[in-house]
């Protein structure tokens, strides 16, 4: 098909602006109505490059339709590069017989987080583990920029903090409580630590429907 | 239960409710909560790697590459915009520095950078058809190509799409204006 339009270019023989037109078919425009222009309701050159635009353009359209979906693995890579790279790396040391087990904060973090989501009323939740009172910054965390292998030993005791986003109607506080039992017990229960406190940060209120 | 944000950004880029939870926890170290912003914004940012790149595996890498950055600028970012919109100008300007570093170590002979018309015949139909229309907007320069596929693959406003390209409004709407003439004209030369 041979569409190129008569005239300057930029305006077809019959005067309308050829870009109104390209912008029309690319955003996909409604047509205009005939009220507001009454010039491209009855004018063939306009009707003309409209359907020409059109079938150029479809096959832009489809493509942008395409739906597209970044690979499984792309988050899997990402976040074994995340985790090797030096911040909030701290572990708790439970001691037994036969050696002692490190656990990462992130450990403590999933755990938090999926045992306050297993409260009915918590809709969303996020956890954040950190070492008990009487511990110096250097002795949780170590310097910045140190490897992972080179952090401080956080003792056998966890504070919590989790922030939640809670479904509307509930009442907080007695929400915040079974979350606090909830962690407590499922930290207990996955890692052998001791949780000293349960802070809870009610962050966000949703619909639950 | 999933751990799904409810939304995205609000209107003016900044982010509100979970979403800004979730942005102050990464940015204060928390993998858990980079994971779940990862998790809603990779497949946008994905897609516009897809649409300023060579194909899926150039794309996969820049957004890798775009994530890793992300985490390690996180403590750097103000959240002047939204995590999401961060997160794709971190990506166009990893896709613009790829093509920079590309054509610098591998010239091409002048008729090369672009790719052959593909004949009527080859155009007439489905993935051809569509592989035509992929390999015409690879021919637009980056600036074009850039805005072209904010505005019209993103979905983005102007107004957005200036904020991501970090120019002003009028600028990006010449830019994308340019680029669907050039991009038309380049499919009524090849159909």
């Amino acid at each position: 098909m041979n569409g190129v339009p008569e005239g300057d270019g930029d305006r077809l023989v019959c005067g309308a602006a050829y870009d109104d037109l390209v912008a029309q078919v690319a955003d996909r425009r409604a047509p205009e109505s005939p009220a507001a222009h009454p010039h491209l309701a009855g004018c063939v050159h306009c009707a003309a490059a409209l359907a020409e635009l059109q079938t150029l353009w479809a096959p832009v359209h489809d493509l942008a339709r395409e739906p597209v979906r970044a690979p499984a693995d792309v988050l899997t890579s990402v976040m074994a590069r995340v985790r090797e790279l030096p911040r909030q790396s701290w572990y708790a040391v439970v001691p037994g017989e036969r050696g002692e087990t490190r656990i990462a904060a992130r450990v403590v973090a999933a755990v938090a987080r999926l045992a306050a989501e297993e409260v009915p009323a918590v809709m969303l939740a996020l956890g954040r583990g950190r070492t008990g009172a009487g511990m110096t910054a250097e002795q949780v965390a170590g310097r910045p920029g140190r490897p992972a292998t080179e952090v401080g030993v956080a003792g056998t005791h966890v504070v919590v903090d989790v922030q939640v986003a809670v479904a509307l109607g509930s009442r907080l506080e007695s929400v915040a409580d079974r979350v606090r039992t909830q962690i407590a017990r499922r930290v207990a229960e996955h890692t052998g630590l001791t949780t000293q406190a349960v802070n809870v940060v009610v962050a966000d209120v949703t619909d639950p429907r | 239960m999933s751990p799904t944000p409810s939304h995205a950004e609000s209107s003016n880029g900044h982010e509100s409710g979970w979403q800004a939870v979730l942005l102050a926890a990464a940015r204060a170290g928390d993998e858990g909560a980079f994971e779940v912003l990862v998790r809603a914004h990779q497949e946008r940012a994905y897609g516009v790697a897809l649409r300023l790149t060579d194909g899926p595996q150039d794309a996969q890498d820049v957004l890798q590459e775009s994530l890793v950055q992300a985490w390690t600028a996180l403590p750097g970012f103000r959240g002047e915009a939204g995590f999401g919109t961060w997160l794709v100008r971190i990506v166009i300007n990893r896709c613009h520095n790829q093509r920079r570093s590309w054509r610098a170590t591998q010239p091409l002979p002048e008729d090369a950078t672009l790719p052959a018309a593909p004949g009527a015949e080859a155009v007439v139909v489905g993935q051809q058809h569509r592989d035509a229309v992929a390999r015409a907007i690879a021919t637009l320069p980056f600036d074009q190509r850039a805005a072209l596929v904010l505005h019209t693959f993103d979905g983005c406003t102007h107004a957005e799409t200036a904020r991501i390209l970090g120019t002003s409004e009028g600028a990006a709407k010449v830019r994308v204006h340019r680029a669907r003439r050039a991009l038309t004209e380049r499919l009524r030369e090849w159909g």
